[in-house]
């Protein structure tokens, strides 16, 4: 794999954390309940995201072996978790990131295998 | 009376957010399995040319097996259940426990479709386990104080 393709990849990821954290963002919006236009125009960035990750993902599976993409799928759980830290201000204690780590470590073996 | 409270009873765990993490997780699993089912019904051998066609590569051909819709409506439902979860749940925490689905996934394709798991695959899958199990009592710590 070339260094595009690497930098491809995490682009992958970091479409999904975003995608992931708008549709957060869409479904706990401060006006409790009914459909705002502030909630909807995050729901469609979210799904905007996701489409985006999906055709990408979908060009890199037709030029690379998904043996190889695969594992960068390991660094979902880790990236989303710092996602979810830095924008959405959400704590997760130090023990709950060595479990995050562990499951990362074995979707990376289950990838490679 | 009693009937009614046990009707109720299964409604409320229905309804519970972490109840439909685990169901989510089934329903993604499933909808994986019969998507996979469905392409398996109009395979082609590995690395096989496209036929010369624009959208050659793209799986529409499954389309025409009942296993791939089925597969679809299980996604979408799985899709539902997931913003349902967001409403209530930490986006941290829900995403950190759907990680079971890498233990789902390669061990229903074991049960349910011809697929092998090697033995370093297996020792992925226990690793996954172990994260999960080391996540549940932070997780349900963190969950107490909301």
């Amino acid at each position: 794999m070339n260094a595009i393709a690497i930098i491809l990849c995490i682009v992958c990821q970091l479409l999904i954390v975003a995608g992931q954290i708008m549709l957060k963002h869409a479904m706990t919006s401060t006006t409790a309940a009914g459909i705002s236009a502030r909630r909807l125009r995050n729901f469609a960035m979210a799904i905007g995201c996701l489409t985006l990750w999906f055709f990408l993902w979908l060009g890199l599976m037709q030029r690379w072996d998904l043996s190889k993409l695969y594992p960068f799928e390991g660094l979902n759980p880790a990236m989303m978790a710092l996602g979810a830290w830095l924008v959405l201000r959400e704590k997760l204690p130090a023990k709950a990131w060595i479990g995050l780590l562990v499951v990362c470590f074995g979707i990376a073996l289950v990838a490679r295998s | 009376m009693s009937d009614a409270k046990t009707r109720n009873g299964a409604l409320q765990l229905f309804l519970n957010s972490y109840s439909q993490i685990a169901l989510g997780a089934v329903m993604v699993t499933a909808s994986e399995i019969l998507m996979k089912a469905g392409a398996n019904t109009v395979a082609v051998a590995a690395g096989a040319p496209h036929g010369g066609s624009a959208t050659g590569w793209l799986g529409i051909a499954a389309l025409s097996s009942g296993y791939t819709w089925l597969g679809i409506g299980f996604y979408i439902l799985s899709f539902l259940s997931w913003i349902y979860v967001l409403r209530s749940v930490p986006l941290g925490i829900a995403y950190a426990l759907i990680n079971v689905v890498h233990v789902l996934i390669p061990v229903g394709s074991w049960i349910f479709l011809p697929e092998t798991i090697s033995p370093m695959r297996w020792c992925g899958i226990g690793l996954v386990i172990v994260g999960l199990l080391l996540l549940v009592g932070p997780v349900a710590k963190v969950e107490a104080r909301l």
